[in-house]
């Protein structure tokens, strides 16, 4: 089931990932999440500058700075996309996406890094809010 | 260590699908959000289904754990619509951000330390959420099998059906 972009349906992709979903929880356990390692790794930075205080915020306590499986799938998940895009020549370097260029024009790195660090902070108060 | 390696491979696994979906990119996920490409819809709908049947299935034979979080409305949905936005400016959500990155889209690593930044400020205001927003429509760890008083297998067909008219209303659209 090849697409004209080169891809794979995202019907068999997405059912694929499904598959490899109960796998997880049959053989580990583990559900799919991704946000909760965010917050690992702000606790992980904040125990640098300051451990006693990280050690004290209730948050840090439930949900503690470690690297855990889930923080591991984040890695996975990045060194997954990374092969099938290399072997499958769909790997491209790029700062700004299509769609975004069409819209803001291609000089306009500044302004795509800025929306996508407060759109990545936001997009996370949310996520967890929510329990995502 | 054993988790860690199962993560590691689970992710590998899970991130190599992703790419092959072409469901990682920017495009692809204000495509959806502008109603002009519902890749990821039917990427994310189909795992979906297989993975509900598959978890059911293996629950009825006592084989896994079902994970149910609370349904509390006043954060799941102040949370959802904030997420919204956020997800709406940055164009990649949390698990999506890391593979992106992993296909060469650099712009994912704002987003990235943005999230990580998002997930500091969110623990700062914990204590105040936790007596405010998330006292408001503590429904408890429910699920709409119990809630409706059915067994699963009544419910899980209709989820089928209604994402398989889903996709074909799709296709017949061109989304």
């Amino acid at each position: 089931m090849k697409e004209e972009n080169g891809g794979w349906s995202p019907y068999l992709a997405g059912a694929l990932s499904g598959v490899v979903g109960v796998l997880s929880v049959w053989v580990a356990g583990q559900y799919f999440g991704a946000s909760t390692s965010f917050v690992r790794t702000a606790g992980m930075i904040e125990q640098l500058f300051g451990p006693e205080r990280v050690a004290q915020m209730s948050y840090f306590v439930k949900v503690a700075p470690k690297i855990d499986w889930q923080w591991m799938f984040m890695v996975g998940i990045f060194l997954g996309a990374m092969i099938a895009a290399l072997t499958s020549k769909s790997f491209r370097l790029q700062l700004l996406p299509d769609m975004w260029v069409a819209r803001f024009g291609d000089r306009s790195g500044t302004r795509r890094a800025m929306t996508a660090f407060v759109g990545g902070a936001i997009a996370m108060f949310g996520a967890r809010l929510a329990d995502g | 260590m054993k988790m860690l390696v199962y993560g590691l491979v689970t992710g590998l696994l899970f991130g190599f699908l992703l790419q092959k979906g072409r469901v990682l990119r920017y495009d692809k996920q204000l495509g959806a959000l502008r109603l002009q490409d519902m890749t990821i819809v039917k990427f994310m709908l189909s795992s979906v289904i297989v993975g509900m049947i598959g978890v059911y299935f293996l629950y009825d034979f006592g084989l896994v754990k079902l994970s149910i979080k609370a349904t509390i409305l006043g954060p799941v949905i102040l949370g959802a619509l904030i997420f919204g936005v956020g997800w709406g400016l940055l164009g990649y959500c949390p698990g999506t951000s890391m593979g992106a990155l992993g296909e060469g889209r650099l712009d994912a690593l704002w987003g990235i330390l943005g999230m990580i930044a998002g997930a500091a400020l969110f623990a700062e205001a914990y204590p105040f959420l936790l007596q405010t927003v998330y006292t408001w429509g503590d429904l408890g760890r429910i699920t709409l099998p119990q809630v409706l008083g059915i067994n699963h297998w009544f419910l899980i067909p209709v989820f089928v059906v209604a994402a398989l008219l889903l996709f074909r209303w799709l296709e017949k659209k061109g989304l």
